[in-house]
C-alpha cells in the first residue's frame, strides 16, 4: 500500500473511459426498460380505440386522440378517493410505522437492557416461521373484527422484522456512550430517544421510511382480502386492478358521460387510467429522490 | 450540453421513479387456503345470539301448513363469485325480492360478493374462516368443492332438505343426489335442471359455404378444410381463420373428432395431457398425443398453415378473431355452444344473411359428454345461523317464478320486457344505467327461463341434436390429488405450453418429427410416472364408483 499513485486524469485513460462508457451504456439500457413500459402505456392511452384493435400497442399514437381521458375525468371521484384512501394510509402507516420501528430498534441493542435477545428471537422467528394465511385472515376479521376497516391494511404494514433489524443495526453505530452521558445529565429514555437518537440517525429513518412507504403505496393484498366491494374507496392499487381485470368501472363512466357502452374505448381507457394513477407520483418523485439516495447510500454503508 | 445532460438526467430519474413506484415489493402470494386445515366441526351452530328480530310483525303465512317457525326475522346471505354492481340497481332489485322473501317466510336475502381478483384465495379464506355464511356457490370443477366439503365447510343436508326445500327435494332425482353426496352426506344441492353446453367447436359461415358448394352442415375436419379453401380462392383480403396461436381449440378438435378419448378433471396448463380411453373405458388413462393419429393430423394443420388458412404469424397475433368475424374479415372462429348462442344473434345483425353455424367436434364421432351436474350448486354453510330458514329460501328463488325472474333478469319494464314469449331489451335501456346481474349460478333451471331474443331461436335443434349422443358426465366425485406428482405435472405444463401450439398451427417444422420431439419432452418430464399415478387413483375410483 506503500507505491506510488500516479494519478492519470480520466480523459487519457481507455480502461477507465470504456468502463465509463459501459456503465453509462448499461444503465441508460436498464432505464429505457423501465421506461418503455411506461412509454407504451401512454402512448396507447392517447391512441384510438379502432387502431389498437388493429395494430396493437404503440408507443407513439397512430391517430392521436383523448377520447379516453375525456371518459375517465367524467367521473373522477372514484380516482380522488382511492388517491385519498392511499395517500392517507401511506402517511399514517409511514409516520406511525417508522416511530415503532425506530424505538423497537434502538431498545433492542441497548447493552443495558437485559432481555433483549430473547425479544430479538421472537421477532426474528416470525421471519422463517409463519403461520400462514389463513390464521391470519381469521386474526384479522374475526379476533379483531377489521373486515371493511382501513386499519386491516394500516396495521399488518407497520412494522417488519427486517426493517427492526435493519434499524438495530443502524443505531447500534451510535456510541452507548451518548446513551450513558445523557443518562447522567438526568434524561429519560423517551427523551434521549427522541432527543438525541432520532436526529442521528435521520440516514436510518429515511431509508426505512422510504421502504415503509413504498410498501403500503404499493399495498393491495391485504385490501383485495379485508375491504370488500361494500367499501365505496379503496386503496388505489386495488382499484386500478378492478379497472384493468373488469369493466365494472367503465361501465360506470360511461354511465355518467353517457357514452353508449360499445362506444367506450375499453384498452385505450384503461391506459389511461393507468395515467391518471401514476403521473403525479411520477411528477412528484424528482424533487424528494435525493433524500432517498442519501438515505439508502449512508444506509448501505452504516447498515 | 449542460441542458441535454439535465434533461437524459430527469429523464432517467423519472424511469427508475416509475420503476419504483410499479414494483410491488409486497409478493405476498398467500398459498391457496387449500393446504390449510381448519378444525371445522360440522356443527349446526344454532348459537342462540338472539338478534333483534327486526318487525316481524309479518306472520310468514305458510308456516301455519309446514309446521315450520318462522317469527324470527332472518338475514340470510348467499355467497357468489363476481364483482358487485355498483350502479344502484342491484339494489333496486334486492328490495322488490326482499319484499316478497318477507312476506313468505320472513327473511331478507342478501348477497356476499367473492370479487374476481385473486378469488380463489378469497372463496376458500372465506370458507376457512368459520364465518356464518348461510349459502354458498359452489362447482365441483372449479371451486375445489369436495376439498372444502372435507374441511368441514359445509352442512350435511340430509334430514334438512325434505322438510325446508321440498320442492327441490323431490325434483331433483336420487342418481343426482348420489352425485352430491361426500360418503353418505348430502353437500350440495346441484344445478342439475339446467342446459347449458360448453363443448366446443368451430364456428362458420353459412353464407359463404353455400357459395362454395358446401350443402351440407361442416361435420368434420376434411370438409372444414375445403370451406377454408373456398375462402382463399375467392375471398381477396379476408383471413380464412384469423386464430390467435394461443387458442388450445385444435387440441380439442383433435381428441373429440379423431379419437374417442373423453377429458378427465386434471388440467395441465394449455392442453390436458392425459384423458380416458373412451367412456366405456372411463377408468382407463391414455393420451390423445400419443395417439398415432396425432401425427396424421399434425400434417394435416401443417398443410393447413402452408395453404394459408390462418396467417403466417399465428402464434404471436393477439387480434380478436370474434370482433373480425363480425365486420366480416374472417371467416370463421372458436369456441364452445353456449357463447354460440349469443354470437349467432349478433353475427345475423352484424353480417345479415351470414347464417352463422357451428361445427361442433362431437359431430364427427358422436364423442361427447355432459358437463356434470355439480358444475353449479349451492351447499349450506356448516356454521350456518339458521339452515332451515336458508333452504327455504333457496327453494323460493329456484322454484318461484316471480323470485327467479327478478334475482335472474332484474325487473320487467327496467331490465327486460316480453314480447311475444321472448325476453327482449327496453327501448330506454341502458346498459351502464340499467345494467344488472347476481351471478346466481348455484340453482337456475329451465323451466322458469324465459328465452332471450339474445339467444338463437334454433338453439333447440343444436341442444335435440345432443341430446342423442351424450353420455353422463363420468367424473362428478373424481378429484384427482396431485401432491405426489406436482413437479412432474408442472413440468409436462411446461412442456405443452411451449411445444404445442407450434405443432398444432404447423409451424413446428416437419410435424413427425415434432410430435416426437414433444414426446420424448413428456417422457423426459415424467409423462409415465404421473400416468401411473392417475391410473392409481382411477383403479381406486373405479372401486367405489361401482361398489
Amino acid at each position: 500500500m506503500q507505491g506510488e499513485v500516479v494519478r492519470k486524469s480520466i480523459r487519457s485513460d481507455g480502461t477507465s473511459l470504456f468502463v465509463r462508457g459501459f456503465g453509462y451504456a448499461f444503465i441508460g439500457l436498464f432505464s429505457l426498460g423501465c421506461l418503455i413500459p411506461f412509454l407504451l402505456v401512454l402512448g396507447t392511452s392517447f391512441t384510438k380505440e379502432s387502431e389498437i384493435v388493429k395494430h396493437g400497442f404503440n408507443l407513439w399514437p397512430r391517430i392521436f386522440s383523448t377520447f379516453a381521458y375525456k371518459i375517465v375525468f367524467e367521473n373522477p371521484n372514484l380516482i380522488i378517493g382511492s388517491y385519498v384512501v392511499t395517500i392517507g394510509i401511506t402517511v399514517v402507516g409511514t409516520l406511525v410505522g417508522l416511530f415503532l420501528v425506530a424505538m423497537t430498534g434502538y431498545a433492542l441493542q441497548r447493552p443495558d437492557f437485559e432481555q433483549r435477545n430473547k425479544i430479538s428471537f421472537f421477532i426474528y422467528f416470525t421471519t422463517l416461521f409463519s403461520g400462514g394465511l389463513v390464521p391470519f385472515y381469521l386474526l384479522v376479521k374475526q379476533y379483531l373484527g377489521l373486515g371493511d376497516n382501513y386499519l386491516a391494511v394500516l396495521l399488518p404494514g407497520l412494522m417488519s422484522p427486517f426493517l427492526i433489524i435493519m434499524m438495530k443495526s443502524f443505531t447500534k453505530s451510535i456510541p452507548h456512550a451518548i446513551t450513558e452521558s445523557a443518562k447522567i445529565d438526568g434524561a429519560g429514555d423517551f427523551t434521549i430517544f427522541t432527543r438525541l437518537i432520532l436526529p442521528m440517525a435521520a440516514p436510518a429513518l429515511a431509508t426505512i421510511g422510504l421502504f415503509i412507504a413504498l410498501g403500503y403505496w404499493n399495498e393491495w393484498y391485504n385490501a383485495m382480502l379485508f375491504l370488500s366491494a361494500d367499501m365505496k374507496y379503496r386503496p388505489l392499487q386495488l382499484f386500478l386492478y378492478g379497472v384493468v381485470t373488469s369493466a365494472d368501472f367503465i361501465k360506470n363512466s360511461s354511465a355518467s358521460s353517457n357514452v353508449p357502452l360499445r362506444d367506450v374505448p375499453l384498452e385505450s381507457m384503461k391506459m389511461a387510467t393507468a395515467v391518471v394513477a401514476t403521473g403525479p407520483v411520477i411528477l412528484f418523485y424528482p424533487f424528494i429522490q435525493r433524500y432517498f439516495i442519501q438515505g439508502i447510500t449512508v444506509g448501505a454503508v452504516k447498515g | 450540453m449542460g441542458h441535454a445532460k439535465r434533461l437524459t438526467g430527469l429523464a432517467l430519474t423519472v424511469a427508475l421513479a416509475g420503476s419504483l413506484a410499479a414494483c410491488g415489493s409486497n409478493n405476498n402470494n398467500g398459498d391457496s387456503a387449500s393446504t390449510k386445515d381448519n378444525d371445522g366441526k360440522a356443527a349446526s351452530n344454532n348459537s342462540g345470539t338472539d338478534t333483534k328480530a327486526t318487525g316481524n310483525n309479518a306472520k310468514a303465512d305458510n308456516s301455519a301448513d309446514t309446521g315450520i317457525d318462522t317469527s324470527k326475522f332472518e338475514t340470510i346471505n348467499y355467497v357468489v363469485l363476481g364483482d358487485k354492481p355498483k350502479n344502484g340497481q342491484l339494489e333496486k332489485v334486492m328490495e322488490k325480492v326482499n319484499a316478497i322473501l318477507k312476506q313468505k317466510v320472513n327473511a331478507e336475502l342478501q348477497f356476499k360478493w367473492v370479487e374476481w381478483a385473486d378469488w380463489q384465495t378469497k372463496y376458500n379464506l372465506l370458507l376457512a374462516s368459520g364465518e356464518p355464511l348461510d349459502l354458498i356457490t359452489i362447482g365441483t370443477d372449479w371451486l375445489d368443492t369436495w376439498g372444502n366439503a372435507q374441511r368441514g365447510a359445509f352442512l350435511p343436508l340430509n334430514d334438512l332438505l325434505e322438510k325446508y326445500a321440498p320442492q327441490t327435494f323431490t325434483e331433483i332425482p336420487q342418481e343426482d343426489w348420489d352425485q352430491s353426496k361426500l360418503k353418505d352426506d348430502i353437500m350440495m344441492i346441484p344445478e342439475d335442471h339446467y342446459t347449458q353446453w360448453v363443448n366446443h367447436g368451430i364456428y362458420y359461415r353459412g353464407d359463404w359455404a353455400k357459395q362454395f358448394g358446401i350443402t351440407q352442415p361442416i361435420t368434420d375436419f376434411e370438409t372444414l378444410g375445403k370451406y377454408f379453401q373456398g375462402i382463399k380462392d375467392n375471398m381477396k383480403d379476408v383471413v380464412p381463420w384469423d386464430v390467435n396461436g394461443t387458442n388450445g381449440t385444435l387440441y380439442t378438435g383433435f381428441e373429440t373428432a379423431y379419437t374417442n378419448n373423453i377429458d378427465l378433471p386434471i388440467a395441465t396448463g394449455f392442453a390436458n395431457v392425459f384423458t380416458a380411453k373412451s367412456y366405456e373405458e372411463r377408468y382407463t388413462v391414455d393420451s390423445p398425443i400419443f395417439n398415432d393419429k396425432f401425427i396424421d393430423f399434425a400434417k394435416l394443420m401443417k398443410e393447413w398453415a402452408d395453404k394459408g388458412y390462418w396467417r403466417e404469424d399465428v402464434l404471436n397475433y393477439k387480434g380478436d378473431t370474434r370482433t373480425e368475424l363480425k365486420a366480416g374479415q374472417t371467416g370463421a372462429d372458436a369456441h364452445h355452444t353456449q357463447t354460440f348462442k349469443g354470437l349467432r344473434v349478433d353475427m345475423d345483425k352484424a353480417q345479415p344473411g351470414s347464417e352463422l353455424q357451428m361445427f361442433s367436434y362431437s359431430d364427427t364421432l358422436g364423442n361427447l359428454v355432459s358437463m356434470p351436474i355439480t358444475h353449479g350448486g349451492t351447499s349450506v354453510g356448516a356454521h350456518s345461523k339458521d339452515p332451515g330458514r336458508a333452504l327455504m329460501v333457496y327453494d323460493l328463488i329456484r322454484q318461484d317464478p316471480e323470485l327467479y325472474h327478478l334475482i335472474n333478469y332484474g325487473v320487467e319494464g327496467v331490465q327486460y320486457e316480453i314480447k311475444d314469449g321472448v325476453r327482449t331489451r327496453p327501448a330506454a335501456y341502458d346498459d351502464a344505467k340499467d345494467g344488472f346481474y347476481t351471478d346466481f349460478w348455484g340453482g337456475r333451471i329451465d323451466k322458469n327461463e324465459i328465452p332471450a331474443d339474445t339467444d338463437w331461436s334454433g338453439i333447440g335443434d343444436i341442444y335435440a341434436k345432443y341430446d342423442k349422443i351424450k353420455k353422463p358426465f363420468p367424473y362428478g366425485k373424481f378429484v384427482f390429488d396431485k401432491s405426489s406428482v406436482d413437479p412432474e405435472m408442472t413440468a409436462l405444463s411446461q412442456v405443452v405450453g411451449e411445444q404445442l401450439p407450434a405443432i398444432l398451427f404447423g409451424k413446428a417444422g416437419d410435424p413427425e418429427k415434432a410430435v416426437k420431439a414433444l414426446r420424448d419432452k413428456l417422457n423426459a418430464a415424467g409423462y409415465e410416472k404421473v400416468k401411473a399415478e392417475i391410473q392409481k387413483q382411477l383403479d381406486a375410483f373405479k372401486a367405489t364408483d361401482q361398489g
